[in-house]
């Protein structure tokens, strides 16, 4: 995993975080019109979790046997934005502008339960952002783009601070606590919802 | 790249039939004039294919196209079975219209890369005359497949890796010249499940990002008045698949007012990249025409609609002078800061 996490970390170095600051610029050109939006980031991924998801396994098999080229989310962008259906016009317009190869809402299991949503692109890196730094021939393919309430946000940016410490594993009740936060997130998200749709179309 | 294999397979049209035509195929050796012709197909592939394609996602939007994946399958079996699965799904999209044609899978390796070239002959008809002892023989021939090199449909992808490579590729149509619309909806959609990489708003945007410096940062009047006329006509380009340079072309731009535009492009290679042109975009970006007076007068109104707005009269020809009239009701006025 030593020439692994090296390889990954000249990567980042030389590519990923070049292309990760245009990109941002790139999103927020494209996205500038579109109201309620909180903000516009990209990150490269950290070497550290990089490595980290690369020596998963499924079932005792490594989930990728070549991290490099088939982990997608080495680039991954974010757009928070106020209110559900907000995420749905964003939706639309991303589709608009971007060649995508995955789109799916991500949602809890079941019915009864609450969790992790949001709304998960994979996108074909546009060709607008390659340069003679970093070539479009020698670059990764695609990034990730999530699109998220600012709800949805909060809550995946504490419980992923919370969950995933080191050496911590969740009791029952700090799960059910957690699963009690997003319930109240997703009701917050429904309400503000409803108001702005009627005081939208009150002012209409 | 060495080409390294070559299937070929009849196709009959069989779309909306429940038992369409069995499919011959064959493997196609490796010498001889049918070579030589293929070999030219395959390695002037990505020249000759000029729409870049990446396959679509299903209807789930997972990662997963059924076209994509018979490729695959057939780049890691290499053989007539596999060929064949992607010849059934050619099958099954082909329309009388589009009548018998020739598939050819070729496909090659160098160092770790696959090349694979999909590539589709259409049948004509002919008459072979042939001389004999007694005279003259004729005879009507069907399923001629023409050696012309200006007729035929072909994809080209190259990668390494089966899971992350071979989402992207090239793809291009010798039979026609005009009707992007057939390409796009035969031989891009519906058989290869693609679409182009750059979505029209993309490609638009950028076109029309770049038309719009080009007029700002211009000092030059010929310029300024070669784009001013270029944008009267660009809406009627709704649908057109095309490059900003053929675009540019198209309306006889000229060679300097081309480089203004092209060097508004943050590579020049996208100058070059088609897509399908999409005129509400183009309005986001040049929604208003200002004309700006050495006496200090500035005159706006939506593009669109500006020659309707103010009519302009020469009033000295040797001097440039002309005089803007327009008449209505004032219904706003406002201070600005600056001039835009």
């Amino acid at each position: 995993m030593t020439s692994l996490r090296y390889a990954y970390e000249m990567r980042r170095k030389q590519m990923l975080l070049p292309l990760a600051d245009r990109l941002e610029t790139h999103l927020k050109d494209v996205f500038k019109d579109c109201r309620r939006i909180d903000r516009i980031s990209v990150r490269a991924k950290s070497v550290d979790r990089f490595v980290a998801k690369a020596e998963k396994e499924i079932e005792g098999k490594r989930k990728y046997d070549d991290p490099l080229t088939q982990i997608q989310d080495q680039l991954g962008a974010r757009i928070v934005t106020f209110y559900k259906s907000d995420v749905e016009k964003l939706t639309m317009e991303v589709t608009k502008y971007f060649r995508h190869i995955e789109s799916v809402q991500i949602v809890p299991d079941s019915e009864s339960e609450f969790g992790y949503e949001g709304r998960h692109f994979i996108l074909f890196i546009p060709r607008d952002i390659f340069n003679d730094e970093v070539k479009e021939d020698e670059s990764i393919t695609f990034f990730e783009l999530q699109i998220k309430t600012l709800f949805q946000h909060a809550w995946s940016e504490a419980e992923h601070d919370l969950g995933y410490k080191p050496l911590t594993v969740l009791s029952s009740d700090q799960k059910r606590r957690l699963a009690f936060t997003a319930a109240q997130a997703w009701g917050a998200d429904q309400i503000f919802d409803e108001l702005c749709r009627q005081i939208d179309s009150a002012g209409a | 790249m060495e080409l390294d294999s070559i299937h070929s397979f009849l196709v009959h049209p069989g779309k909306n039939l429940e038992e369409p035509l069995e499919i011959s195929g064959t493997l196609v050796d490796k010498a001889g004039r049918l070579f030589d012709m293929l070999k030219k197909v395959f390695d002037n592939a990505e020249e000759e294919c000029q729409h870049d394609i990446a396959f679509s996602p299903d209807d789930d939007g997972k990662q997963r196209n059924e076209c994509r994946d018979l490729i695959l399958s057939y780049i890691k079996n290499s053989d007539l079975t596999h060929g064949r699965h992607l010849a059934k799904k050619l099958q099954a999209v082909t329309t009388n219209r589009s009548g018998l044609g020739l598939l050819f899978l070729m496909m090659g390796e160098s160092k770790g890369e696959i090349k694979i070239v999909v590539s589709r002959f259409p049948a004509d008809s002919g008459i072979l005359a042939e001389e004999k002892e007694r005279g003259l023989s004729v005879e009507f021939l069907e399923r001629i497949f023409m050696k012309s090199a200006t007729s035929y449909k072909a994809a080209v992808y190259k990668g390494r890796s089966h899971d992350h490579d071979f989402w992207k590729g090239k793809a291009g149509d010798k039979q026609i010249n005009s009707a992007e619309s057939y390409i796009a909806s035969y031989w891009i959609r519906d058989f290869l499940n693609s679409d182009f990489l750059t979505p029209g708003e993309a490609g638009t945007r950028r076109f029309a990002s770049a038309v719009r410096e080009a007029m700002n940062r211009s000092s030059d009047t010929k310029t300024k008045e070669e784009i001013t006329a270029l944008c009267r006509l660009l809406p009627g380009l709704k649908g057109k698949v095309a490059s900003a340079k053929e675009i540019l072309d198209q309306f006889q731009v000229s060679d300097e007012t081309q480089d203004q535009v092209r060097n508004r492009f943050s590579r020049a290679s996208l100058f070059d990249e088609r897509f399908r042109f999409t005129p509400d975009e183009l309005s986001k970006f040049l929604a208003f025409r200002t004309v700006e007076l050495n006496n200090g007068g500035l005159l706006t109104a939506p593009t669109d609609k500006f020659d309707n707005v103010f009519t302009r009269e020469t009033v000295d020809s040797s001097n440039d002078i002309v005089r803007f009239s327009t008449q209505g009701t004032v219904v706003d006025q406002r201070f600005r800061k600056e001039k835009s």
